[in-house]
């Protein structure tokens, strides 16, 4: 026989626990589900002006997939993302590495590194500004060189990434450093036993076994660096000769939907960025099949 | 501790329930807001508010100031729930699609128990221009005026030998000043910069073109006048002496001309007392000059200067807005004006109150020839403005921009940008 019901108490508790998730889920409800629900219809509007809008059907996507410009944001977008990742994980593995080792003064290593994370975004970018400056700039001065940094199409995608890998660095490493203390000290004691060089020690211990946060990690930074906005709104100005080479999707979006006033077009580029991470983080889970370790 | 604790809580709840209540207001009066962008005008704000509250003890304003960019997002949420401050400033790139829209209340008989025609009689067709809607009607008491002009460094010009810029000077001129003071200083001449109305508009109109017909219905990308205007100051990079359009992408030109870089650029009357203020140490070292003028215009007498202007408006179903008015009405008189004049951060639009701006620079020890600006206004041209503005505006910038970059020829972006803005305007009109 099976039992359904709840005691009165079981039942009593079961309520309370309703109230007691219900702040959060009616935070995430009117937050998050109703805008974006609201998103989607929008994108299939034209914004007339002041919160009215015409149903128009599919007229922004297909217009939005006749623009150069849409897809020329959204390859920039995937260049981005191919720039800023892989390095970016690389160097905040190793960053939390060093930072894991028996170093003096790590204390304060940790907090140097962690620090471009509690400056805010637009001080940060305006201090890149000046170091980039093709005129006056400190690179161009040390060098001896003369690259316009950002402002030639060439170059103005690697300087962004730069900046974008400069500012993650310290959040990632720490996430990661986490991760690896969280590796027994055991394993590497039998592995040093039997014999097994640092490098061989980093591929099968280090590697497979914080292989979960450096996922985690992964999928964060690839989400961020999709919506990529702020940091090229505040390096690149509309007027910026390279902005073309690296005018982001959501910086067109904020150019459609707040500059331009087209709202219709600005959140059917942001509903075809969703579904662009939706796409990249179905490939990730299936991926990690690959290579995250679960095991213990 | 515990009951510390608690009394805190209780004073804050109640703090957070009186800001509720904080438009009825404790004290019985009126409290109203008054948002505005430029923080260099705050003092003049606050002062023609405080004249308000002298004769009207009831009625308190209070100058709100909020960044350029963050004033346009914020006042159009508000507008959409119907929360606008009580009294703002209109720019005229968006006066026309408040307007449309029927968000601002129409002030065009706001003076008719004073004075009849009261617009016409004190303020000049480009103040009145500048403050109306698609449909004639005022949505705005005119605030002030401005014009552009050119800045120059006399020490470059005496070191150079070249005469300092005049009302006779020509584009011509500006073209051999600038070499020659490159060749004999290093320094950079004219910095011709990519910008609509404080760069290629005023030389389109000088060459006898426009931007925008009379009806503002269609682009005057395809007239000679405009082309030989935009050739003309798109190819000032061209030269040595002027910096490439990637330069001024990292570095402002005034930035450029105070730091002693360039010889010459092209600044608003608006930013003159902030220049002096900011920069003490180049005093007396620069000076302004009119517009130079086209040498041989396709049509007219080859001088212009874009004239643009802000108005006082108020939300057409504002729950204030019959005191807001009144405060308006009182932001447009004569006292008024004077007195926001008298600050030096902007001409007021009232005819003849305009002396205390100039004065202004007087009493603070500033010797620059800021008469000039007034003569100025005699070729003005009313800010390039339609309706379908905020839809052309980007998209046309882009076009240029990539004649910058050297991705396509001028005439084929000219032809792009007649096209975006013709388009673009009859959409609008045909959804009007």
């Amino acid at each position: 026989m099976k039992k359904n019901k709840l005691s009165p108490a079981a039942l009593r508790e079961q309520n309370w626990a309703y109230i007691m998730v219900a702040p959060t889920i009616i935070g995430l409800l009117v937050l998050n589900i109703w805008p974006f629900l609201q998103t989607i219809y929008t994108s299939f509007c034209e914004h007339l002006g002041f919160g009215n809008y015409k149903f128009i059907g599919l007229a922004n996507y297909t217009e939005m997939f006749q623009t150069p410009e849409f897809w020329k944001a959204t390859w920039n977008t995937i260049l981005f993302c191919i720039l800023t990742v892989p390095v970016g994980l690389f160097l905040s593995l190793l960053v939390a590495m060093l930072l894991n080792a028996k170093i003096r003064f790590k204390g304060g290593f940790r907090t140097i590194f962690f620090l471009p994370m509690v400056c805010a975004p637009a001080a940060v970018t305006m201090v890149w500004r000046w170091i980039f400056n093709a005129e006056y700039g400190i690179l161009n001065q040390m060098f001896g060189t003369q690259i316009k940094w950002i402002t030639d199409p060439n170059f103005v995608m690697i300087s962004c990434a730069v900046v974008a890998i400069w500012s993650n660095i310290g959040y990632d490493a720490v996430l990661l450093l986490a991760g690896l203390q969280n590796i027994p000290k055991t394993l590497y004691e039998a592995n040093s036993i039997d014999g097994a060089g640092k490098v061989k020690q980093f591929f099968t211990i280090t590697l497979p076994m914080v292989s979960p946060t450096l996922f985690v990690v992964m999928i964060m930074r690839l989400m961020a660096s999709v919506k990529v906005y702020d940091l090229i709104y505040m390096m690149v100005e509309e007027t910026n000769p390279a902005v073309t080479s690296v005018q982001s999707l959501m910086y067109l979006f904020y150019r459609e939907s707040f500059v331009a006033g087209s709202r219709g077009m600005g959140s059917a580029i942001v509903i075809w960025t969703v579904l662009l991470i939706g796409l990249v983080t179905v490939i990730q889970f299936y991926g990690q099949k690959k290579w995250v370790n679960y095991d213990v | 501790m515990k009951k510390i604790r608690r009394v805190a809580a209780l004073v804050l709840t109640m703090a957070l329930l009186l800001s509720l209540f904080g438009c009825g207001a404790a004290d019985g009066k009126t409290h109203l807001k008054f948002q505005i962008w430029d923080v260099a005008q705050r003092d003049s704000m606050q002062a023609i508010c405080d004249a308000y509250t002298a004769k009207n003890p009831d009625v308190i304003i209070e100058v709100q100031v909020t960044s350029w960019n963050e004033y346009w997002t914020k006042l159009e949420a508000a507008a959409e729930s119907n929360t606008m401050p009580d009294i703002f400033w209109m720019h005229t790139n968006q006066i026309l699609y408040y307007s449309d829209f029927g968000m601002l209340a129409d002030v065009t008989e706001l003076y008719d128990d004073v004075e009849p025609g009261y617009y016409e009689n004190h303020f000049s067709e480009i103040s009145i221009g500048n403050a109306q809607g698609t449909d004639g009607r005022m949505y705005g008491v005119p605030k002030d005026k401005d014009n552009i002009f050119l800045v120059y460094n006399k020490e470059m010009f005496d070191a150079a030998g070249v005469a300092y810029p005049d009302e006779n000077w020509t584009w011509d001129d500006l073209v051999n000043a600038s070499q020659t003071i490159y060749d004999k200083t290093g320094n950079y001449g004219y910095m011709a910069y990519h910008d609509d109305q404080m760069g290629y508009w005023s030389f389109v109109y000088q060459a006898g073109g426009y931007i925008l017909n009379e009806d503002f219905t269609k682009a005057g990308f395809d007239q000679p006048g405009t082309k030989k205007g935009m050739e003309f100051y798109v190819g000032l990079q061209d030269y040595d002496w002027c910096p490439k359009q990637e330069y001024f992408a990292e570095n402002a030109p005034g930035t450029a001309f105070f730091s002693g870089i360039g010889a010459m650029y092209i600044e608003g009357n608006w930013e003159l007392m902030n220049k002096c203020v900011s920069f003490p140490n180049m005093q007396g070292k620069w000076d302004i000059a009119p517009m130079p003028k086209c040498p041989d215009p396709v049509s007219g007498d080859g001088r212009a200067t874009i004239s643009n202007g802000l108005c006082y408006s108020t939300a057409a179903h504002g729950k204030t807005r019959d005191i807001a008015l009144d405060v308006i009405k009182f932001f447009g008189t004569e006292e008024a004006q004077l007195l926001a004049s008298s600050y030096g951060a902007a001409i007021s639009a009232y005819n003849g109150t305009e002396q205390p701006y100039f004065d202004a620079f007087d009493k603070a020890g500033y010797d620059i020839n800021v008469e000039m600006v007034m003569d100025q206004f005699e070729y003005g041209v009313q800010n390039v403005n339609n309706s379908a503005k905020p839809k052309w505006k980007s998209p046309v910038l882009d076009e240029l921009n990539k004649v910058y970059a050297g991705q396509q020829s001028l005439d084929s972006a000219l032809a792009n940008m007649q096209q975006i803005v013709d388009t673009e305007t009859a959409k609008k009109l045909a959804g009007d």
